[in-house]
């Protein structure tokens, strides 16, 4: 009988997009493109939760240029094929006229021909691997010299000289740690005292480094058993970009073989406040993040936000939207970010028009974001300011460094020469 | 073949029909804009699903084997698509290198030996069917003489794909990892975000899916269609009446493995991405509800299966996301313990049906 | 746990420091001295007295000195100079609270009033290079001397990576008062290591030393010193740091393979627990249960609640509707005891569930047993969606008891806490599996019906309650699982897809309908798996490995590792 209910309020709502789509002249239509099942769900609801959040916020001060924001969300339900198929929808059915949207790498390479093709606009907030800088993507993500690099430094500063290199096999962790191998040679740290392991071409020239793990990989005693040799001199740090529900398994090993923050700490690329629901808090105090926000800044305009988000949540009846212990994250920021970056576009532009909008975005628009400011820059990235956070039991980070007005540069491989 | 009986003939009849909608019609409509692109690309998409719908079915309708592995020969046949399609973009990627582009961010220069003559489409085209071919050919050697049956067929096959999926999710096997292939250019010189090429491509899938139902449908009617059939039925009976039952299966599980492959091949084109999750043992699971639903051990059923799992899911992942994968798990419960027929056995289910009701008066 | 090491430092806090206040040579008393002497040797004698000392007041006193904090008063004109530290925030008038250093007692005027004293008025201890120095010495050792064991031995081994030779006499003095094993074995090794900047002999008696105790933390260090030994042109020393070197990497290796063989073990448990469940509706059942992998996520969801229900309670949405469970606010050692109680309740919950799973769909499919795999897989989704829809998409937190996340480590080989627990609880469950088959009355039901079943029908078994039963007890038996699962990976719905195929690989290795097989298939697919996880240097590979050595293992032995005989053709 329940299920009857959530299956007419179903209804309903689809009915309601029909009507609404009728009364399709005063109001702009904004794609929201995450996967809302599957296994980046537990990643990308959250997103897609703040985005109807910022869109409520700018209709209830009048919208953009007037017109109120109709969000399409589509479900890309963390499969690659069905991404470009529902991006294809969006532009080319819904003719939305900017999309917020993806979050894995994959996801995102598999959309943007259909961006590229159609001319859309799409806007990508989660921390990412560089070496792209498409026309047709604004990345309010973190290149890897505004989360990555940074971290580094703060390591090498604190003493640590030693780096084991540990990340999820797939596009992000590898072009990382191969930037992260050349920052570090070039840093002047011997390849000796990086861990693990080389990766050799056809010639035997070494040519990336880290140690790679699957998806949903559970066993760790060996990789763990590994560190604790490598890390048994000391002054050694491990860099982690291990992806989401990995790291249980990763920290629950680590902290089982006596490893901790004080002997060897994890510094995680991939662990916001918004993982910590799924991680066992408890087992990483101590232990490093990088992001370019925190939840824990203590400015007015993140107070506000915290505020005002929480405050959306508990009047929200978006279905099946998790309302209790819900925190906020650098993805979900620079996700709120873009939209008012692309506001303040199309306002400057005075049109929707995705040339015109691009055209003012290139031109260096900023907006004071719960993070701080961020600039949107001339090659379509986002000028902000980075943190280095300790975790707290709470699942929280306390800020040790922050970096000022970094700019985001995602042209990196190669820049770096050795000594 | 001279005896055809009334239904076959209406069945040829309606095929042809339907046949020559998908091929005539429906790509003309598209290029008079009566039909979007967005929705032909679909459709191709769905046909290259019900290529591998039919696969299936040959093996677990036809001949008994529940093979679990069907969407790595799937991905396989995607896979040697992807890579001509990989060398096709030469240093259009984003790069802007000779090598593709992830082979860039493993820190690799030039392009690794195995990769080399893929710039050929006739070397890819071949190895679309003969690497699945081979393997299928290899695997089912081993397991049909070691007489591995039932369940642990599907066990085993589904071991296969996990491997293989683990296998091509690793960077280092040099296949993309779990981005895979993607943003491709051009076919033959063709660009592939163009109309026509598009149209192209449906219009060969749709020939290819009816070469297919037709040969298949020949087939069926063979001796060698009893002997499928009967092996199904009874494999010790067959075996003891004198028939290399391990012969006729490796044969059927080459061929499955081959249409698969075919199926695959097409579909990256029109889909523009092939990635190691394609061919999870879930993917396998999802192309036997396909086949399940639409109704097994018959030709159509698989082919209506899989058009129409695949609307509900695109319409479903719209509409109600949530709730997507209660629908497919309740299907296939369903199914299994109401109409095990599938679809195409509901208009016999109704006749059956009213004929008791008729009957019943007069009782 | 915790607060009970706490409260008996705290004890003996309190007498260390009352017995200090008696003792004539308390470490305040001597810096008092130290602060109130002419002599500048006599100065430096009594500050490097205080070298190897562990007292909590040294290290606050000294860096008030050499900071210019410590300041010399008089209660009265003709009262004896008194040395002070002035702490606190300071008031109004700029003044501060001032503390004595002979005792840490609040400087006390005639009527015994505190007295507040302003910095700027008085004149601070002086202090010049010599007397820093000597203060440094001893602020760097220290720490040496933390009575918690964790932090002494990682500051003794920062001090011996510091490689300084002026440290040499303080950690041997240390060396004589230290009691603890294995921080006497860090400060041999610290003290190795520091000779290695020593005299050419010294360095050599320090190589063979370091090789003796095949010190781990050193090997870097060994390396970089047998290089410039090798650079400076003396091939003796840099041979004697080879042969360390060369010391080291047997123990690496010796740690490595008894490393290997543990993991080996204890992943074999753990896959022993998740099959041995599927053992049962599988091999003795002959039912493909697609859901097996849901019926462990239920167990770990389990454990989850029944934390929750220990600690603050929670809430779960349910098809709309809010069902609030009140925690008990458990603390300390019965909060740890949750999973305990969880063991059991998540063997039921999912036994439960089993059950409604057999009555519901199961039964009607025993003798189709590949539609019994489709309609399992369509359960299995129909589940992982309504963990979803109760607990969310996010995996849940479950933290596990301290008893489970600690380490033995003997000889530097390390072993978990929660694997050796696994290990043991395997056998556990074996034996009680064993038992119930073979000692209870439902075994013998459940092995007649299993041998044959219209036979065991006819004698007048049940055999309908006796099929719900068992596969009840498979269910639970992966319900239990997942209580372990909990504790050592991630709790989500999608849990179980992450063991379902490596569950199916060990029963069918093993052989289907033989619990003895499963066992060795799963201990012997965990000790290969970690082997050459260990050689490889590699985690997927091995696995893919694995598989396919499993594949080519079944065209051997298509019937797994222990075959039930059967006249049956089509079994």
């Amino acid at each position: 009988m329940l299920k009857v209910n959530q299956l007419m309020t179903a209804g309903a709502l689809a009915l309601g997009a029909l009507v609404s789509s009728v009364h399709a002249e005063d109001t702009v239509k904004v794609g929201v493109l995450h996967s809302l099942s599957g296994t980046m769900a537990i990643s990308e609801t959250s997103l897609r939760d703040v985005l109807l959040f910022t869109f409520d916020e700018i209709n209830a001060k009048g919208g953009v240029l007037g017109k109120k924001i109709e969000p399409v969300v589509v479900d890309g339900a963390s499969n690659w094929p069905l991404f470009a198929e529902k991006a294809k929808q969006l532009l080319e059915q819904d003719k939305v006229s900017v999309t917020f949207g993806c979050w894995t790498s994959v996801s995102r390479k598999s959309v943007l021909p259909v961006y590229e093709k159609n001319n859309g606009l799409l806007f990508y907030p989660v921390q990412y691997e560089g070496q792209e800088e498409s026309q047709n993507v604004f990345y309010t993500a973190e290149a890897v010299n505004q989360q990555a690099t940074p971290a580094i430094d703060y390591l090498l500063k604190q003493g640590y000289t030693k780096f084991y290199l540990i990340g999820t096999d797939y596009v992000y962790p590898q072009t990382t740690n191969l930037v992260l191998l050349e920052y570090l040679l070039s840093k002047g740290v011997a390849l000796e005292n990086i861990g693990g392991g080389f990766k050799k071409d056809d010639s035997g020239k070494i040519i990336s480094a880290g140690k790679y793990t699957p998806f949903g990989h559970t066993d760790y005693q060996q990789i763990v058993a590994e560190i604790k040799q490598f890390a048994a001199g000391g002054k050694t740090a491990v860099v982690s970009t291990l992806n989401g529900d990995t790291n249980v398994p990763f920290f629950k090993e680590y902290a089982a073989a006596g490893l901790t923050a004080e002997t060897a700490p994890v510094v995680s690329f991939s662990i916001s406040e918004d993982e910590f629901r799924g991680l066992p808090a408890k087992q990483l105090v101590g232990q490093l993040g990088c992001w370019t926000y925190f939840q824990s800044i203590k400015s007015p305009a993140n107070k506000e936000f915290v505020k005002n988000f929480k405050a959306w949540l508990k009047t929200t009846n978006v279905p099946g939207i998790v309302k209790e212990g819900r925190v906020t994250c650098s993805p979900m920021v620079l996700s709120y970010d873009g939209v008012y970056l692309w506001k303040a576009a199309v306002e400057k532009a005075g049109s929707f028009d995705v040339d015109k909008v691009r055209a003012a975005l290139k031109s260096g628009l900023s907006f004071d974001g719960p993070g701080g400011k961020v600039t949107s820059q001339p090659n379509m990235h986002m000028t902000k300011n980075v943190f280095i956070g300790e975790t707290t039991a709470k699942g929280q980070f306390k800020i040790l460094e922050e970096f000022k007005d970094v700019y985001g540069e995602p042209w990196l491989l190669g820049k770096f020469k050795s000594k | 073949m001279s005896t055809l009986s009334t239904r076959h003939k209406v069945e040829l009849i309606a095929a042809s029909a339907i046949g020559l909608f998908f091929i005539v019609i429906f790509p003309l409509l598209n290029a008079h804009g009566m039909v979007s692109n967005f929705t032909i690309n679909l459709w191709g998409k769905y046909l290259c699903y019900a290529l591998l719908a039919i696969s299936v079915d040959l093996l677990w309708g036809y001949t008994g084997l529940l093979s679990l592995g069907q969407a790595l020969f799937f991905s396989f046949g995607g896979y040697m698509m992807g890579m001509y399609l990989m060398r096709m973009i030469g240093d259009l990627g984003q790069y802007h290198k000779p090598i593709p582009d992830f082979l860039v961010f493993l820190g690799w220069t030039e392009l690794p030996k195995f990769w080399k003559p893929f710039a050929s489409f006739p070397f890819a085209a071949s190895m679309i069917f003969l690497l699945p071919g081979l393997l299928a050919l290899v695997f089912g050697f081993l397991a049909f003489r070691s007489r591995i049956k039932g369940v642990y067929f599907s066990i085993l096959t589904q071991a296969l794909t996990y491997g293989a999926s683990l296998m091509f999710f690793r960077n280092d096997m040099l296949m993309g990892g779990n981005n895979g292939f993607t943003d491709f250019k051009f076919i033959l010189g063709h660009d592939l975000r163009e109309a026509s090429t598009q149209r192209g491509l449906f219009i060969v899938t749709a020939i290819v899916l009816l070469l297919v139902y037709a040969s298949l449908r020949l087939l069926s009617h063979t001796k060698f269609g009893l002997v499928q059939r009967a092996i199904r039925d009874g494999e010790n009976r067959v075996l003891f009446s004198g028939y290399a039952t391990a012969h006729f299966k490796l044969f059927i599980f080459v061929v499955a493995a081959l249409i698969a492959s075919i199926g695959g091949a097409l579909y990256v084109p029109q889909v523009g991405i092939i990635n190691p999750s394609e061919m999870t043992p879930d993917k396998s699971l999802e192309a036997v509800v396909w086949c399940a639903v639409g109704g097994r051990g018959t030709l159509v059923g698989p082919i209506i299966g899989a058009i129409s799992i695949n609307s509900l899911k695109s319409w479903a992942s719209r509409a109600a996301p949530d709730y997507w994968l209660v629908i497919l798990g309740g299907l296939f419960v369903v199914v299994v313990l109401l109409l095990p027929g599938g679809i195409v056995s509901i208009p016999a289910r109704l006749k059956s049906l009213w004929q008791r009701v008729t009957r019943q008066p007069s009782a | 746990m915790r607060s009970l090491t706490r409260f008996i430092f705290i004890t003996l806090f309190g007498l260390l420091a009352f017995g200090c206040a008696f003792a004539t040579e308390s470490p305040r008393a001597i810096i008092t001295a130290a602060i109130l002497a002419k002599d500048q040797a006599h100065k430096l004698e009594l500050i490097g007295s205080l070298v190897g000392e562990s007292d909590e007041a040294i290290k606050p006193l000294l860096m008030a000195w050499k900071e210019d904090g410590l300041f010399v008063c008089k209660a009265s004109d003709d009262a004896p100079p008194l040395p002070v530290i002035l702490t606190g925030d300071k008031d109004a008038n700029d003044a501060q609270a001032a503390l004595r250093v002979d005792n840490g007692q609040p400087l006390l005027d005639a009527v015994g009033k505190p007295v507040r004293l302003v910095a700027g008025d008085l004149t601070s201890v002086e202090h010049d290079a010599e007397l820093r120095h000597a203060m440094k010495n001893v602020l760097d050792l220290l720490d040496l001397a933390t009575p918690d064991i964790i932090k002494r031995i990682q500051a003794i081994q920062a001090v011996g990576f510091s490689q300084d030779v002026e440290k040499i006499p303080a950690l041997e003095k240390r060396l004589s008062l230290e009691k603890n094993s294995a921080a006497r074995k860090s400060l041999l090794e610290a003290l190795a290591v520091t000779r290695l900047k020593a005299s050419d002999a010294e360095k050599l008696s320090a190589f063979n030393e370091l090789k003796d105790l095949h010190s781990l933390s050193s090997y870097d260090l060994i390396r970089t010193a047998m290089r410039e030994e090798e650079k400076a042109g003396k091939p003796e020393l840099a041979e004697a740091g080879l042969h360390a070197l060369k010391a080291i990497d047997l123990h690496k290796t010796k740690i490595n393979v008894f490393g290997t063989l543990f993991r080996g073990l204890s992943l074999g448990s753990i896959l022993l627990i998740v099959a041995i469940g599927l053992a049962i509706t599988f091999g003795l059942m002959g039912v493909i249960n697609m859901a097996h992998g849901e019926m462990i996520a239920v167990g770990a969801y389990t454990t989850y609640l029944v934390e929750n229900i220990f600690g603050t309670g929670i809430t779960i949405p349910f098809f709309g509707f809010s069902l609030p469970i009140p925690g008990i606010h458990a603390t300390g050692w019965f909060y740890q005891t949750y999973f305990l109680v969880a063991l059991p309740l998540s063997f039921l919950a999912a036994a439960l569930v089993g059950i409604a799973l057999e009555r519901s769909i199961i039964r009607f499919l025993y003798r189709r047993p590949l539609e019994s795999l489709l309609a399992t897989w369509g359960v299995s989704l129909l589940l992982q969606q309504a963990l979803k829809l109760m607990f969310g998409s996010n995996n849940v937190q479950v933290s596990s008891p301290i008893y489970l996340s600690g380490n033995w480590t003997i000889d530097d080989i390390t072993f978990g806490w929660n694997r050796i627990f696994v290990i043991g609880f395997a056998g556990l469950i074996v034996f009680g599996v064993w038992l119930i088959l073979t000692k209870t009355p439902l075994g013998l039901l459940i092995r007649s019906v299993m041998q044959n079943r219209n036979m065991a029908s006819c004698m007048g078994v049940r055999t309908e309650r006796v099929n719900m039963l068992t596969f009840g007890l498979g269910s639970g038996l992966a319900g239990l699982a997942g209580a372990f699962i909990s504790q050592i990976g991630n709790v989500g719905p999608s849990l179980g897809q992450n063991y379902i195929v490596d569950c199916f690989m060990t029963v069918v290795v093993g052989g289907v309908g033989n619990l003895a097989g499963t066992i060795y298939s799963a201990l012997g697919i965990g000790l290969v798996d970690q082997s050459l996880q260990q050689i490889l240097l590699n985690p997927v590979l091995g696995k893919i490995l694995v598989l396919v050595a499993i594949i080519l293992f079944l065209q051997w032995k298509p019937s797994g590792l222990f075959v039930t005989r059967s006249r049956n053709l089509d079994d």
